[in-house]
């Protein structure tokens, strides 16, 4: 059973305070009873994740570690011996003494990394991570770096569009935050910004893969960073004397300059910029290296991620659209859409929020290329996690028993959790095997997990019923199926690589609404409500918001489009009308300012082409096969996809066959 | 020259002394020299070089034979009454054997020295220029091949005062009406003494659009500077940057003259230049090993766009890399880069490389490299201010490679060093020159072409590929005998290129020749007489595409004695020091040809004599020079050699001598000279009894200039050539003009100097008793020195290896 002392679930935050869940919240005893658990045992981890204002402020002392190799931190679920001053680590049960400033430790005075309550803690930590170094000398934390990375195969007015979102970033961003520029078209432009005799660019070739130890050596940082050159973040402010650089800015200095200093060069540059000079050979889209544009990012940045801790990223490949390219190495390397990516959109949002001006004017949308996307992605997540670590010492724990039978089993069971991982794991093996079913194989983990978790007699269909952990379950799945993850071919492989990143990269409760969008309706006779994901949902005097994570559709019923188009809401006897039309305006808007990146707004009207994206998303309860009973203004769905019903139908017939 | 046997002692008589003025056509003929044996030689009697002091007028054809030319060195006006001027093709021999094993006996070369460019004398008549519209009509211009063979048969005409039988005979129902003629009785054209085309040794023709595989490509300049840490501290880059800059205004003008810059150490910075830009633009290529451009256009502009842009970066550069660290000079990669910047257009390169620190390893790389420049046209120049040793041997392979050369400065000094810096790199681009040339040699049947020497690209057997050709470059043809000629037959030889004119591009570029030459080839099978051919094609600065067509006809004859009394020495040495040979074979060379005449010519003479012909007389001298020379010297450093072997290859004959037999003059008498004929005197005899300890001597070899301070000069001749009393010159000398007649005469001598051998010379101060007067006594050829010989030894030494020989 969750031991957990903090069991009662948190009304804030559906992902717990932790941020933290898990499929199976009670261990399976053994291996073969893991593997007959068809969910596999995961847990979903948001480390990073913007800090809970209800949660303790951050510790402000290094965390104390279990003896090496286990290093494990301190916390509520280690047992401790106040008496003897010892403290056995719930990990590997070694015994660890207090150190001498934990002298002071009693039963009634525990330091905050043992309440209870604080599964999940912050430590800051001075820049070594010496143990009791006092904070004073610990200096400023150094300053958050942006690199930009600017794709310029774009036609000159998107490019304005870009240059006047950058303008407006640059002059938002705090002036000790360094600033890098990376343009690339056909070839990669690394800008040196502390140059200022004339605009210095390293140009990388597109057409070759290249090493992160041969830009560090071709770019003369090899020796800076692994020979402990003596780097000066946040005091890069040596004069520059007759426009030699000084040899302090030798490092990754010249490239990375506080904006204060370069807001000029970094404006002129803006200014300059140009559509890629390179000729596009008739017939054929421009030729440009995304792939190496993105590895220098990610080579570049693993710089500064040694040399300026607090790391904040914030890199934005900006592609034009459609150009598929296919690279010897990266075959499958596919770059479309107008792109604003963020790896960690950490802390400062600033410098994102005009980026996404600059997209949804040119209608773009984020993406990030497959092969190289998810490989930076990757290590970049990675990074942040290493580098959230050591500076913010986050201690999350979960103490889970082992837990002994099949009714514990289900009572741990945590279906969105479950869905999600499903989820991802679907995707992944749509990525890396040729020729996976992803709907036959979730359909056979669905029947083997109603086998084994459901309460039925053999086959006997209708005996079938699941606990209440399970009871959405199946509904997941039937929309996953029939989701943008599974039902690819509707996207283009790099909108798809892109939803797959967000649900690799989004909170449970995010992804399960990219799965199972959810259905709220505005009418006159109730208040706003959730319906049932279902085209029966659908009636004449309704509106319907959908929020389908990436999309938001809000759909008039016939009655209330004609209403609208004769004007009513402008009349002040209808100002209720009025209301209604905007409320679920306000809702979606209160939507889109919550995520990142921002969600398409669809607003559309019963049987207007735009319905489709509502459409898209019901169950078909009813379609041209079942039209005859179909009561007036609702609607059908014209498809030959099976609906829910007959999906449980199947499924109970399915699950109890012995 | 006859010298009297050892125990007789002969008066001299006018031929006895060796000093006959060189031999031209019309000095009475002496069969042969002769030096007595060593005990009895009399040092001022043996053969020493004689200043031809007035200027001579030759006409290349008297009589309606080849008129032997002047001297290379001597000063004369050429007339061109059927063969072409000497300047432009001189033969080892001025009279060709009948056949192969004449010419294997006599032990003589048989090559032609071919200098496209040379530049003329200013009395003489320029090279006539012809449009091809005489020969081609419209309904010819849409058939390439046909056009071509109008201009074959064309050149056939040009040597029609050869009695060529054939004249239009073969082609008659090909001549386009307004050109034809009827033949007169000795079946040349009754018109041929009229027309230009047909009567002169050299014409010019402007090539038509039919002959053209491209459009006009503008003339591109590009420059590649060194900015590595050791070119900055040394002053290299400064100097380089300055004289770019001041050369800048020397490039010709117009919107077809393109110029790019770019730097490099261990990595290359390209700039844009454009004007719109506010800054100049600099895009640095990271990647040495795979290089590439970083940008596709922008990077070579015209320089009536960039001039202020350029010549402002030209200034930043030494600054902006001021305290540059980086030691690695990425010499191979930044050329391939700037070669890759400048392809689609060819042009020049010109790199300044001073950095000993090459990153990559300098090998075979280079040669491929450097086809593949010329291939597309781009010839590189390469200036080396170095202060240790940089693998000449391997760099030069490039410039030799596209028609280019080695500058070389060593060791670099930053006082002395820039001046010459900008005057060879002004010479350099504002010489008269051709772009995208191809040349072919063509001679009478009999004869074939052996092989090409010099700075250039071969990629056929019979073509020579010339990114680019200047008034300095020559070209060695060698030639061997396939067939017998008649006795008093002629043999002509004819030089054809293919050329662009660089400086403004008016009409379109010729068409880049192959196919034309291999047209040439089918019709040279029709030509049944005795011709050797030089067809230039070449592009000059002015970016027209012209055909520049040189002939040369000689007398073949079967006699052994004439071939040595009609030898050419300077050609024939040219050839030799062109060679590359060893130190024993230069000797022996010059045994074998002295032992052939004194077998078969001079059978009357007695044992006892050393017998040398007329024509020879020095050839002792130079092949001791030439042994003695920094080239072949076994004690110098290995790159002073290579770079030697890298002028030479390309050298003309009129600069290979003194390259080897320095020119010695006095300069503390100059004042007092009388003879004012000509600005500079009489030179001395390279021995060290002409050095005084009071005297100031200069001694130049048309590379170097040395001038040498003797011990006890007075310090008011010190004071007044270099402002100071003492000897505390330093040896980097910067030859400054005072407000006094010596200096003034001195500036005047060596301004002379530079302009006969078209260049700035390297002056160096040298100081008897400190190792650079060593070095300056080391080039007094006649002197006796460490393990070599004087030059009375060195003939003794010809005359017992002859003599051995002889029993």
């Amino acid at each position: 059973m969750a031991a957990d002392p903090s069991a009662a679930p948190p009304a804030a935050d559906p992902d717990g305070p932790d941020a933290v869940r898990l499929t199976w919240n009670a261990w399976p005893r053994s291996k073969i009873e893991a593997s007959r658990c068809v969910v596999p045992l995961a847990a979903a981890v948001s480390p990073c994740r913007a800090p809970d204002p209800s949660a303790p402020p951050p510790l402000p002392y290094p965390p104390l570690r279990c003896k090496p190799p286990c290093s494990a931190l301190l916390n509520p679920f280690a047992r401790v011996d106040f008496a003897a001053k010892i403290w056995i680590c719930p990990l590997c049960f070694s015994r660890n003494h207090f150190p001498p400033h934990y002298a002071a430790i009693s039963e009634s005075n525990v330091p905050a990394e043992l309440f209870p309550q604080c599964s999940t803690v912050e430590y800051v930590v001075g820049g070594a991570g010496v143990p009791g170094a006092p904070q004073a000398q610990q200096g400023a934390p150094p300053p958050p770096v942006f690199l930009f990375v600017i794709d310029t195969c774009v036609i000159e007015e998107e490019l304005e569009y870009v240059k006047m979102a950058m303008r407006k970033a640059v002059a938002l961003l705090p002036e000790h935050a360094l600033v890098g520029l990376v343009t690339f078209g056909t070839q990669v432009h690394l800008h040196e910004l502390g140059f200022s005799d004339l605009s210095k660019i390293y140009v990388f070739r597109g057409t070759k893969e290249i090493s992160k130890e041969q830009i560090l050596d071709q770019l003369g940082l090899a020796g800076a960073g692994r020979t402990g050159f003596p780097k000066m973040p946040g005091q890069p402010g040596v004069p520059q004397v007759n426009g030699m650089h000084p040899p302090a800015t030798a490092g990754v200095n010249r490239f990375l300059l506080p904006v204060s200093e370069c807001e000029c060069t970094l404006s002129t540059l803006l200014d300059e910029l140009q559509p890629d000079q390179w000729p596009v050979e008739a017939g054929n889209r421009a030729i440009r290296c995304t792939g190496v544009a993105l590895s220098i990012v990610s080579k570049d940045l693993s710089e500064p991620v040694r040399s300026h801790k607090d790391l904040d990223k914030d890199a934005a490949p900006h592609f034009q659209k459609a150009v598929k390219f296919y690279d010897g190495l990266a075959k499958q390397l596919v770059g479309q859409g107008h792109v604003l990516d963020v790896f960690a959109s950490a802390l400062d949002q600033v410098g994102l929020a005009e980026m996404k001006v600059a997209i949804e004017r040119t209608g773009g949308l984020v993406v990030l290329s497959e092969s190289f996307g998810h490989s930076v992605f990757k290590d970049s997540f990675q990074r942040i996690f290493e580098g959230g670590e050591q500076s913010l010492g986050l201690s999350f724990k979960k103490w889970v028993d082992g837990s002994t039978n099949t009714e514990e089993l289900v009572e741990g069971f945590d279906q969105e959790t479950a869905a999600v991982v499903l989820a991802r794991y679907i995707s992944l093996k749509m990525e890396m095997e040729e020729e996976f079913d992803a709907t036959r194989w979730l359909d056979r983990s669905l029947i083997r997990l109603c086998s084994r978790f459901g309460d039925y007699r053999k086959d006997d269909p209708s005996s079938f019923s699941l606990h209440s952990n399970f009871s959405l379950f199946p509904q997941f799945m039937f929309n996953l199926r029939r989701s943008q993850f599974v039902q690819v071919f509707n996207n283009s492989p790099d909108e798809t690589a892109f939803f797959r990143m967000l649900l690799n990269r989004e909170s449970i409760t995010n992804s399960v609404a990219m799965i199972q969008p959810s259905l709220i309706s505005f009418s006159f006779d109730s208040p706003p409500s959730p319906v049932f994901l279902d085209v029966a949902s659908i009636a004449a005097d309704r509106i319907l918001l959908l929020d389908a994570y990436f999309s938001v559709v809000i759909f008039h019923g016939m009655t209330i489009a004609q209403w609208r188009n004769m004007g009513y809401q402008n009349q002040p006897e209808h100002e209720q009308f009025a209301q209604l039309l905007q409320a679920p305006h306000e809702e979606a808007q209160m939507i889109i300012k919550g995520r990142f990146p921002v969600p398409r707004l669809v607003v559309c009207d019963q049987h207007g082409s735009q319905a489709r994206f509502l459409l898209a998303k019901l169950n078909p309860s009813a379609t041209y096969n079942s039209a005859h009973d179909v009561a007036l203004g609702s609607d059908i769905i014209f498809t030959d996809d099976v609906s829910f019903q007959v999906f449980c139908e199947h499924l109970q017939r399915l699950a109890v066959q012995s | 020259m006859r010298m009297p046997d050892m125990p007789c002692i002969m008066p001299p008589n006018a031929l006895g002394h060796g000093m006959t003025p060189a031999s031209t056509p019309k000095m009475p003929y002496s069969p042969h020299s002769q030096v007595s044996t060593p005990s009895k030689i009399d040092p001022t009697q043996i053969p020493r070089p004689i200043a031809e002091r007035s200027v001579i007028i030759f006409e290349t054809r008297q009589g309606g034979q080849a008129a032997i030319p002047p001297a290379a060195s001597s000063e004369f006006i050429v007339k061109d009454t059927g063969n072409c001027s000497p300047r432009l093709m001189r033969c080892t021999m001025n009279q060709i054997p009948c056949t192969g094993d004449l010419l294997t006996t006599s032990g003589m070369p048989l090559a032609l020295l071919v200098q496209p460019f040379s530049l003329p004398h200013p009395s003489e008549e320029p090279i006539q220029v012809f449009h091809l519209i005489n020969c081609i009509n419209t309904e010819y211009s849409q058939q390439p091949y046909d056009i071509t063979t109008k201009l074959s048969n064309m050149e056939t005409n040009c040597i029609s005062y050869l009695y060529i039988l054939m004249s239009f005979a073969g082609f008659s129902n090909d001549t386009p009406r307004e050109y034809f003629c009827n033949l007169g009785p000795d079946g040349r054209r009754r018109d041929a003494d009229e027309r230009p085309e047909l009567c002169r040794g050299t014409v010019e023709f402007i090539a038509t659009k039919e002959l053209m595989v491209r459009d006009p490509m503008p003339a591109v300049y590009f420059f590649l500077i060194d900015v590595s840490m050791n070119a900055l501290n040394t002053g290299a880059t400064a100097a380089a940057c300055s004289a770019i800059s001041q050369a800048l205004s020397d490039l010709p003008e117009g919107p077809q003259t393109m110029v790019g810059i770019a730097t490099f150490d261990s990595a290359i910075h390209f700039y844009s230049l454009k004007r719109a830009q506010q800054q100049p633009l600099m895009l640095i290529v990271p990647d040495i090993q795979d290089v590439y451009t970083p940008l596709q256009t922008d990077l070579i502009l015209p320089i009536s766009e960039c001039r202020e842009n350029l010549e402002q970066l030209l200034e930043s550069i030494p600054n902006m890399f001021g305290n540059n660290r980086v030691a690695d000079s990425a010499f191979g990669a930044a050329m391939k880069a700037a070669f890759l910047a400048i392809k689609s257009t060819g042009g020049k390169l010109l790199v300044f490389q001073s950095a000993h620190k090459l990153l990559q390893p300098v090998d075979k790389n280079l040669k491929t490299m450097a086809l593949e420049f010329a291939k597309y046209q781009v010839c590189v120049d390469v200036f080396l201010a170095t202060q240790s040793y940089v693998d000449i041997a391997s760099i030069s392979v490039v410039p030799n490679t596209t028609g280019g050369r080695v500058y070389y400065y060593y060791p670099f000094s930053a006082l002395s060093d820039p001046a010459k810096l900008f005057n060879d790199l002004r010479w350099n681009i504002s010489r008269p020159q051709g772009f995208e040339a191809v040349m072919r040699v063509r001679c009478s049947q009999g004869l074939q072409v052996q092989d090409y020497l010099g700075s250039f690209c071969k990629r056929v057997p019979t073509d020579v590929d010339l990114p680019a050709i200047d008034s300095d470059k020559a070209i060695m043809v060698t030639f061997k005998h396939d067939d017998k000629f008649q006795e008093n037959s002629e043999c002509a030889f004819q030089v054809i290129m293919l050329y662009m004119e660089a400086r403004e591009i008016l009409v379109p570029v010729p068409k880049f020749l192959s196919s034309f030459v291999i047209e040439c080839k089918e019709l040279l099978s029709l030509t049944d007489f005795c011709c050797i051919f030089s067809v230039r094609c070449y592009t000059t600065v002015f970016g027209q595409r012209r055909i520049r067509v040189m002939n040369l006809s000689l007398t073949c004859t079967n006699m052994l004695s004439n071939l040595f009394r009609y030898a050419d020495l300077e050609t024939q040495f040219t050839y030799v020091v062109k060679q590359g040979k060893q130190l024993d074979q230069v000797t022996s060379t010059c045994i074998n040809v002295l032992q052939s005449y004194r077998k078969y010519c001079a059978s009357v003479s007695s044992s006892g004599q050393l017998i040398l012909p007329e024509a020879l007389k020095l050839l002792p001298l130079y092949a001791l020079a030439l042994t003695k020379s920094i080239g072949l010297r076994n004690d110098g450093r290995l790159d002073d050699r290579s770079y030697w072997a890298s002028i030479v290859s390309s050298i003309s004959v009129v600069l290979a001598v003194p390259l080897v037999f320095p020119r010695m003059i006095a300069l503390h008498d100059l004042i007092l000279r009388e003879d004012d004929e000509s600005l500079v005197p009489t030179p001395l005899t390279l021995n060290s009894e002409n050095i005084r300890d009071d005297g100031v001597y200069f001694m130049e070899n048309g590379e170097d200039g040395l001038l040498y301070v003797g011990n006890s000069v007075h310090p008011a001749i010190l004071e007044q050539l270099f402002g100071v009393s003492s000897a505390a010159v330093p040896n980097q000398l910067v030859l400054e003009q005072f407000d006094n007649e010596l200096s003034r005469k001195v500036n005047e001598v060596v301004n002379e100097i530079r302009r006969q051998r078209c260049s700035y010379l390297r002056l160096r101060l040298c100081k008897k008793g400190d190792p650079s007067g060593d070095f300056f006594r080391s080039l007094l050829v006649e002197d006796k020195a460490l393990g070599s010989l004087s030059y009375v030894e060195f003939l003794v030494h010809v005359h017992r290896q002859i003599q051995s020989k002889l029993t």
